[in-house]
């Protein structure tokens, strides 16, 4: 049964490009769609199960496209590892940040703002610093298609690659939820002092989820730097932390299936909403999917979470986590 | 397994998607010319984008009204507006949709210069034409195939300014000796500024110094004290729309004492709306344009007229430029419509037509500040000029070229 799912999962997510008819533009933001849907994914590590209001997922996502555009401009090193070293530099700036945070006992709002602060930080950093970034854009080299490097004329081809990396991010955070480093992280988000008297090392398993979310986060950010052709300071944007934590928690903290499906329809309504009001209206769009998510968390203060897991508990058994 | 799940919402999200909106039909027999504009309509530079599209809305209308493209059989113009919010891939968003959705035939935009670099990543393989309304010079200079620009660009700015002060002083028999440049750091700030730098050296004069700051300062006021260290005799700015606002501000406010102060670049200082932000601060500012709304031939005045009435400011950079823009599209147009009637709106067809025009009369020719416009081959137009606006009297008034100038430049500053 499991297998007819993850198949029927494949054919499915392959058979996206061909529904939107190929239309590079409605591919464009389905791949957008998913890149968010991955961090979101993700970011359950930290907020959903380890609970911490992260909302640094700028920084590591814009920290992806510079890296990664950085190297395919200035050395023309490919993007796939532009992916990996710039993943491994989110890493590593989230364990600069994370250590002594965890270590000083760094909760809930003070935490959130200072992750938020990193986003601000760095997007100055990078204005400042002109031999990596700086003020004006800097272009990737266009090629119709080359896959060695990363670079394609179409949107189909990043989308199969994000599609791949959802694919693996949500089976990532599903088996860690389900191992001993999900269950310790729970235990944190449920009580952390009881957690720590009962010998789990709390600041480690925060920093492996902070770790490996941030990761992912700059993956994305690689990707979209790629598939739009420059990167500019501008891509640490504190907008996609806002969105993704917003999203995560509509979606239902710690719930393996609400995040996902939400995020995938409030982005696709967020679109077609700027789609068919951005320019006739300014704003409008904005107000009207805020009005969407004050009026989900007044009526569902859990999230949408726990509804999707009463409804998949009515499909057959092997559709239940 | 969950995986199953988490594909089919978005599978059944996306088909939804793209049912509630339509995928475009095939393309009819010209019964209309698909124009789309991308502009700035919200974020920082929202104030030139929505000038723009006033002005792209208005001449639309005034084209489809006294009955669209003749060669086309009266075809007419639709307008698809989209935001770029003032960022660079929000541009690029914009460019993909009117190509692959709205299939336009031809794009303007997108004023923001490393803007519309992105979207060129999206036009030029799909052959559709960019009419850029942004100033930097190697928009035209990359090779692309598909873009023309008919404003003066940033370096023809900067010596527009360089030229105006030179003249100034000339008049009051001095001599320029202790210029300063000062500008924002973006593309559009520095290429503007080169411009200045290039014509001033030309001349053989020396700038004391030259200025950088971060495009979204919030504080004018270490650049004014260092601006007052360098004593100069005349400075060259280069802002956008806020930071030149909180550049009039901070002059004010601070005391700076410079004979003259000249922008170079269309954007901010001596428009309608710089001046209603910087209150009296606006007072003596000076600041090249793409165009002069004060163009004393009968077409430019009755279009000044009409967009005044409708959306009561005076039109400058942004709307100017769309005006000329649109006007010359038209020509290009009824161009294409005769000689490849066959496939008149192919952009190869409609680049051929834009490239053989050679206008100096119509609206296009009484909008465009030198009544002349003729395409060299990288695009840019060969008789691309810039005027001098200054603030006086809380209004703008033409000081720039001198034998066309409304009023003589206050000079030196009081």
């Amino acid at each position: 049964m499991k297998t007819y799912s993850a198949l029927g999962a494949a054919i499915a997510l392959a058979a996206v490009p061909f529904l939107v008819g190929l239309n590079e533009y409605y591919l464009f933001l389905v791949t957008l769609i998913l890149l968010y849907t991955t961090i979101v994914v993700a970011w359950q590590l930290i907020g959903g199960y380890g609970g911490q209001l992260d909302l640094g997922a700028g920084a590591y996502h814009g920290l992806g496209a510079v890296v990664t555009g950085f190297l395919m401009v200035n050395y023309g090193v490919s993007g796939w590892v532009g992916l990996l070293v710039s993943g491994a530099a989110a890493a590593g700036v989230a364990f600069l940040i994370g250590y002594p945070s965890f270590r000083l006992g760094l909760k809930e709002v003070w935490y959130a703002l200072s992750s938020l602060a990193l986003v601000l930080i760095l997007q100055k950093i990078f204005l400042l610093w002109t031999d990596v970034a700086g003020p004006l854009e800097r272009y990737i080299p266009y090629a119709e298609f080359d896959p060695v490097f990363m670079r394609a004329g179409t949107k189909i081809f990043y989308y199969y690659i994000t599609a791949a990396l959802l694919a693996s991010t949500f089976l990532i955070v599903s088996r860690i939820r389900r191992s001993k480093t999900g269950l310790y992280l729970i235990s944190i988000r449920e009580n952390e002092e009881a957690a720590e008297m009962l010998g789990v090392d709390v600041r480690r398993y925060k920093l492996q989820a902070l770790m490996i979310y941030s990761f992912i986060a700059a993956v994305t950010g690689g990707i979209y730097a790629s598939m739009v052709g420059f990167y500019h300071p501008t891509l640490f944007d504190s907008w996609i932390s806002i969105q993704t934590a917003t999203l995560a928690i509509v979606g239902g903290l710690g719930h393996l299936l609400g995040p996902p499906i939400v995020s995938i329809i409030l982005l696709t309504v967020q679109e077609y909403l700027r789609i068919t009001l951005g320019a006739v209206i300014i704003g409008l769009h904005q107000v009207i999917f805020g009005i969407i998510l004050v009026v989900i968390i007044m009526f569902k203060p859990d999230g949408l979470g726990p509804l999707i897991d009463s409804l998949a508990r009515r499909f057959p058994a092997s559709v239940r986590r | 397994m969950v995986v199953a799940v988490v594909v089919i919402a978005a599978v059944v999200g996306i088909s939804v998607f793209t049912r509630v909106l339509p995928l475009s039909q095939p393309t009819p027999q010209v019964s209309e010319i698909r124009v789309g504009l991308v502009e700035p309509l919200s974020g920082t530079y929202a104030v030139f984008g929505n000038e723009a599209r006033m002005a792209a809305e208005l001449v639309i209308e005034e084209i489809n009204s006294k009955g669209g493209i003749a060669s086309l059989g009266g075809a007419k113009l639709k307008l698809f507006v989209e935001d770029s919010k003032s960022t660079a891939d929000g541009a690029r968003l914009a460019a993909e949709k009117l190509v692959n959705v709205d299939k336009v035939h031809v794009i303007i935009g997108a004023f923001i210069s490393s803007h519309t670099l992105t979207m060129l990543d999206v036009t030029e393989p799909k052959k559709v034409v960019v009419m850029a309304d942004a100033l930097v010079d190697y928009l035209t200079a990359r090779g692309f195939k598909y873009i023309v620009r008919l404003p003066p660009k940033a370096s023809v700015h900067g010596a527009t300014a360089v030229d105006f002060a030179v003249g100034v002083f000339q008049q009051n028999g001095m001599k320029i000796q202790r210029p300063v440049i000062v500008h924002f750091d973006g593309l559009f700030g520095e290429v503007t500024a080169d411009g200045v730098y290039t014509r001033l050296r030309d001349l053989g004069i020396r700038p004391v110094d030259r200025i950088k700051y971060p495009t979204d300062i919030t504080d004018m006021a270490p650049i004014i004290e260092r601006i007052r260290q360098a004593n100069p005799d005349v400075v060259f700015v280069v802002p956008y729309y806020a930071d030149s606002v909180l550049f009039a501000k901070a002059v004010a406010s601070l005391g700076l004492k410079v004979p003259l102060i000249v922008g170079a670049g269309g954007t901010g200082l001596a428009d309608p709306d710089s001046i209603k932000a910087s209150g009296e601060a606006a007072e003596y500012m000076i600041n090249t344009y793409s165009y002069d709304p004060f163009l004393p031939t009968n077409y430019n005045k009755q279009l000044v007229q009409a967009f005044q009435n409708r959306y009561g400011k005076l039109p400058t950079e942004a709307a100017g430029i769309v005006f000329y823009t649109l006007w010359t599209l038209k020509e290009a147009l009824e161009v294409s419509g005769k000689n490849y009637p066959d496939d008149p709106l192919s952009g190869d067809n409609l680049m051929k037509a834009l490239m053989s025009l050679d206008i100096t009369s119509g609206p296009a020719a009484e909008t465009y500040p030198s009544g002349h416009i003729k395409l060299a081959p990288n695009g840019d137009n060969l008789y691309a000029q810039a005027v001098a606006l200054q603030v006086q009297g809380g209004k703008p008034v033409l000081v720039y070229p001198f034998d066309k100038a409304q009023a003589k430049p206050v000079f030196p500053r009081p």
